[in-house]
């Protein structure tokens, strides 16, 4: 049993342990129905918000911050960036 | 068992016996010879730990910090430059709270080149957050450094801890040393114990950025660890008189004839034996006074040192560090700790060697000064018949 004034610096990878960043956007990225399930999107994005489910990707916007990889790395041009505005 | 030994082959014997996992090795004068020591053993096949020969000091802190961290007893020793160029991984091993042990032979500092003793390079690592120990003789680097492991790997403390110990004058000098046994010293240390282990399958990392408000929490409890330390210091210390019966560490720090002084005498180190003869002389004389012998630097005792040397009319405190400018530490922490008139005297820089004699004149001068209130705050003391030191004439600008 550890005394209570003891803390120590380890971190656990957890969802949204740096807070919810999806109001740095300026532009959204909105996915399309040529999506054809490729993948390619879920391995570039930097944050690890978009997930393929049944042959589609989702983009969660509690945490995407709209850097718009997602739309320049997808072969079929399925993602297109649209003003927040 | 006993033994005609070094400091340094005693540090080494430490380490064989706590049944260390890493060593991280890289030499510098005057702490080459621990792990030349280390690195024949492990020839010989005496210790089992990985010897983790590294480039540099900044490596071998780190070989040692994530050894630590990964689940192992883990030990490094160095000196003056090489601590200082480990600056910033003790600073990173203090805040990950990892228990491990570092052995400190002190060593001037450059420039201009110097590898004789002086303590301001152990002394500048005082603010990093690490338990901090300083022995006086090669019995008691053993000794510390075993308990050391302990101290460090407790759950009240889970700090790392440094060793220092006075270069050459303790590191070199062979004296006779009390050995316990290997079956003693493996009842005296648990299994390792630590806050965490980083490994993969636990998906945690250590150190990674925080949020100004966790991290002055985590310094918060850092400072509060080594608060509370001093319970466990004292409580592991009267534990380990079943292995050496004549040892004495109920205290952090060791009183000598303070009871009934009026004048207290503040040394730390190796020295002390000196300064605890010119107290026997001045006794002899009729002078009251007595010496007070720092062990510990952090946790820093305060409520033991206020019991010892508040009610005293004067304090006289030898230093063998500065900070240049202000005067010694031990001086200047002393001063923020008692009310009583403190006197700080400055000596033995770069390996000046002070006898006896040098403390039983300084001594009695200064209780001369403190009787006519006359005395200066910090003042350099130059052994032998220098009276008074020219630093030179200030060159006419050109």
């Amino acid at each position: 049993m550890l005394p209570n004034y003891q803390f120590f610096p380890v971190s656990h990878p957890e969802e949204g342990a740096g807070g919810k960043t999806g109001n740095w956007r300026v532009v959204r990225p909105e996915v399309t129905s040529k999506c054809i399930g490729c993948n390619a999107c879920f391995l570039w994005c930097p944050e690890g918000t978009i997930m393929v489910k049944g042959n589609k990707a989702e983009v969660n916007y509690v945490y995407c911050k709209g850097c718009g990889v997602c739309a320049n790395v997808c072969p079929v041009k399925a993602i297109t960036m649209v003003s927040e505005a | 068992m006993r033994k005609i030994i070094s400091g340094n082959e005693a540090v080494a014997l430490a380490v064989k016996l706590a049944r260390v996992g890493v060593v991280g090795i890289y030499p510098i004068t005057p702490q080459t010879t621990i792990i030349e020591e280390l690195a024949e053993m492990k020839l010989r096949g005496e210790v089992s730990a990985d010897v983790v020969r590294v480039e540099s000091e900044h490596s071998a802190m780190g070989v040692t910090l994530g050894a630590a961290v990964s689940g192992v007893r883990a030990f490094t020793a160095t000196s003056s430059q090489g601590l200082l160029y480990m600056h910033e991984m003790v600073w990173w091993a203090a805040g990950s709270r990892a228990p491990l042990v570092m052995v400190v032979a002190t060593r001037a500092v450059g420039a201009p080149w110097n590898i004789w003793n002086e303590n301001t390079d152990f002394m500048s690592e005082r603010d990093s957050g690490w338990i901090m120990a300083f022995a006086s003789s090669p019995q008691e680097a053993l000794d510390l450094t075993i308990q050391a492991f302990r101290v460090s790997e407790d759950p009240r403390v889970f700090l790392p801890m440094m060793v220092g110990m006075d270069g050459f004058v303790l590191s070199h000098t062979k004296t006779n040393v009390y050995i316990p046994s290997q079956e003693d010293v493996d009842e005296f240390l648990p299994p390792r114990r630590q806050p965490y282990v980083i490994d993969p399958e636990t998906q945690e990392s250590m150190g990674n950025i925080f949020q100004p408000f966790d991290y002055m929490k985590l310094r918060h409890s850092i400072h509060e660890s080594i608060e509370s330390s001093q319970d466990v210091i004292r409580e592991i210390g009267r534990e380990y008189e079943k292995l050496n019966p004549l040892s004495d560490y109920k205290t952090l720090n060791v009183e000598y004839k303070l009871e009934d002084a009026d004048y207290a005498v503040v040394t730390m180190g190796a020295w002390s034996l000196d300064a605890m003869e010119a107290v026997d002389r001045l006794r002899q004389e009729g002078v009251n006074v007595g010496l007070y012998r720092v062990r510990y630097i952090r946790p820093w005792a305060t409520d033991e040192i206020m019991r010892a040397l508040g009610d005293k009319k004067g304090v006289i405190v030898f230093d063998r560090a500065t900070s240049l400018g202000r005067g010694g530490p031990l001086y200047l922490e002393m001063k923020a700790t008692i009310d009583s008139p403190v006197k700080g005297v400055v000596t033995g820089l770069g390996g000046v060697s002070i006898g006896k004699k040098d403390f039983y004149h300084v001594i009695s001068k200064s209780i001369e000064e403190f009787r006519f209130k006359s005395f200066r705050e910090v003042e350099w003391y130059y052994p032998g018949e220098v009276k008074e030191v020219e630093l030179g004439t200030p060159r006419s600008s050109i």
